[in-house]
This record gives C-alpha cells, sequence and structure tokens, in this order.
C-alpha cells in the first residue's frame, strides 16, 4: 500500500475512533478537570497522533496502548463513583487556604502557592478586600471558591425578611420565528394562546427572533426589526397599583359619605383589599 | 362626578383585577401562588359585590344619575 493512503486511512479512522473513546470518558471541562484527568486526555491525544502519522508503525500495539489508557481513565471513574477512597486518591482533597478569615500558610505551601496567587485569585472572585474572607477553599481542579463574612454577603431577601414568590425557569418558545412546541406545553400552553399573545402585542410571528415565557405566564419578544417598539410586560404592576388605587377610593367613599352603615362597609372592604393586596405583593412585584 | 358614577368605576376597575387574577391562578404552576391569586380574586369579587348593593341605595337616592 502506498504510503499516504495508508496514513489517510489511519488518520481518518483515528479521528472517528477518538471521538467515540472521548464521548465515552465523559463531558468534563477542560478546565474543570483534576490535573491527572488533563495528563490522561494529553496522553490519549498523544497515542491517537503518533498512530496516525505512523511514528508508531504497528497499528495493533498502538491501539492497545490507547486502549489502555482509556480503559483505565474509565475504571478509575466508575471505582470513584463507588467509593470515597478511591475518589480522594485520584482527585486528592479540597486544600483549605483561609480559615475564621485568617491564611494557611501551610496548606498554601502545601498546594505550591504564593500569597500573590492567592490575592489574585480572591480578586477574580471579586473579593478585593482579605478583611472580607472567612473562607477560602482550593478545590481539587485547582478553582478557589470563597465564603464570605456573613456582614459582606450579597443581601438576600431572607436577609430583608421579605417575601418572594417562587419563579421557575423560563421557557423558550419561539426561535427563529419558529414556535416550539415542547416548551409550550411544560407550561401547559398552546400555539393559539401564543398567537392571541403575539396578536395583542401586535406583532407577527414571522418577525419573533426570541421569544421566552417567564414562570407566571407572560411573554417577553425579542424582534428581528429593532425599529418596532414591543410594550414590556407590566401587567402584574398594573394590576398591583390598580388594587392599591381601588382601595384608596372606598376610604375616600367613606370619608363622604354621612350614612353609618355605609362608611362601614367602605372601611371593612378598604381593609380586607389592604390585606389581599399585602398578601399578592411578593407574587406581582417581584 | 357624582358619588353613584365614581362607585361605578370603582366597580369596574375591581371587576377587571378580578378576572385578571383569575387568568393568573389558571396560569400558574406553582400551587401557592395559584392559591393566593385565587384569594384575591374572591375577596376583590366581595367587595365589588358590596359595592354594587351600596350602587343599588345610590341610584335609588338619586334616581336622576341612573345609568350614567
Amino acid at each position: 500500500m502506498r504510503e499516504w493512503t495508508e496514513i489517510l486511512l489511519r488518520s481518518g479512522g483515528l479521528f472517528f475512533l477518538a471521538l467515540f473513546l472521548i464521548r465515552v470518558m465523559g463531558r468534563r471541562q477542560p478546565s474543570r478537570m483534576s490535573p491527572f484527568t488533563f495528563v490522561n486526555y494529553i496522553v490519549i491525544a498523544m497515542i491517537s497522533a503518533l498512530i496516525s502519522i505512523k511514528i508508531i508503525r504497528d497499528l495493533a500495539l498502538g491501539l492497545i496502548a490507547l486502549g489502555v489508557w482509556v480503559f483505565l481513565s474509565i475504571a478509575l471513574d466508575y471505582l470513584a463513583l463507588k467509593s470515597k477512597w478511591v475518589h480522594d486518591l485520584i482527585n486528592g482533597k479540597a486544600t483549605i487556604l483561609m480559615k475564621d478569615g485568617k491564611v494557611m500558610e501551610e496548606n498554601l505551601l502545601q498546594v505550591r502557592y504564593t500569597g500573590e496567587e492567592l490575592l489574585r485569585d480572591l480578586r477574580s472572585k471579586n473579593v478585593f478586600n482579605m478583611a472580607d474572607v472567612e473562607f477560602a477553599v482550593m478545590e481539587t481542579t485547582g478553582d478557589i471558591n470563597v465564603f464570605l463574612k456573613s456582614e459582606k454577603k450579597p443581601v438576600t431577601p431572607h436577609d430583608l425578611g421579605k417575601q418572594v414568590s417562587p419563579q421557575p425557569e423560563p421557557q423558550t418558545v419561539i426561535l427563529d420565528g419558529n414556535i416550539l412546541n415542547e416548551p409550550l406545553s411544560n407550561l401547559g400552553l398552546n400555539r393559539d394562546w401564543l398567537k392571541v399573545q403575539l396578536d395583542n402585542l401586535g406583532v407577527s410571528q414571522d418577525n419573533v427572533f426570541i421569544g421566552q415565557v417567564d414562570g407566571s405566564g407572560e411573554l417577553y419578544v425579542d424582534l428581528y426589526d429593532d425599529a418596532i417598539q414591543v410594550p414590556q410586560p407590566k401587567v402584574k404592576e398594573l394590576l398591583y397599583a390598580n388594587l392599591e388605587k381601588c382601595q384608596v377610593d372606598l376610604t375616600s367613599f367613606a370619608l363622604d359619605t354621612k350614612n353609618g352603615e355605609a362608611k362601614y362597609i367602605y372601611l371593612n372592604n378598604a381593609q380586607k383589599l389592604k390585606q389581599v393586596t399585602k398578601k399578592l405583593e411578593p407574587y406581582l412585584l417581584r | 362626578m357624582t358619588v353613584a358614577s365614581k362607585v361605578k368605576q370603582t366597580i369596574a376597575t375591581l371587576q377587571g383585577i378580578k378576572s385578571t387574577l383569575e387568568i393568573y391562578a389558571a396560569q400558574c404552576q406553582d400551587e401557592e401562588a395559584a392559591s393566593a391569586y385565587q384569594e384575591g380574586s374572591r375577596v376583590v369579587s366581595e367587595t365589588a359585590s358590596d359595592l354594587e348593593k351600596r350602587l343599588k341605595t345610590l341610584e335609588f337616592e338619586e334616581p336622576e344619575y341612573r345609568g350614567l
């Protein structure tokens, strides 16, 4: 066989073999790999390359080597799933770099990490002030994760004592002007509903690049034609404002009337509306 | 604007709120939110019916403004 045809066949075959093997080995991101997995992938890549350009002459020998590296990697991953001991052996353990706001110098030395690098990685986590850090840990992948002191943590609705409504994830229902049926049915809606909503907005389906429905059933659309201004969903805010207006109206009726019984009815209803407005606030405004 | 027509306006707004709340209650996936919407629409419709009763009295007292 001529040299070039052989290389062509080897390369073509290995291309698909490598594709398949890497798929079988899992879908970890290169940046999230532990150092050993990284080495593993590189060895597999190099063996494939060497077979492909015939530096390893014997195809069978090359494939054996490739097979061993792939098989051991899969086997180790499987064992690591089953046993924590193996997992720690392969991946190592996370190293605590800072505790109670103090840098653990000996741990830093253990992972060969300088103070400069620690500061750099803290900054990349948006922590510029060391005094804000309660706890920092280096994961087995080399990433740094930071736990801030409680007074420096971002405020959550829980901290503020505010009630918020649960928000299911939004579903994309239109892409490139095509209606996607599955996300629509996930929300319990159908094409007719979507058509009515689009008519209300006054846009045609072909003009919609992306359409998303949020958890409460409001449709947000982005159009191809950016000159058209689409009214953004404000129904809930409007509803809330209307509730408040009605409550104020009732109070003013109560003030206007001289009839004692009517005054009582107005005030009572104003009170009820006030309660219900308060109850609906987390759902309508947040 | 007479009191009766103001009351009518408020009733109309309340009914609008009620129907929107009902739509939300039907549409919403979360049970807790749905029950809050339902509760809201119930209270709002109670208020609207109270106001309607009051409106009848008002129209009886001021028949010249009826139908406005």
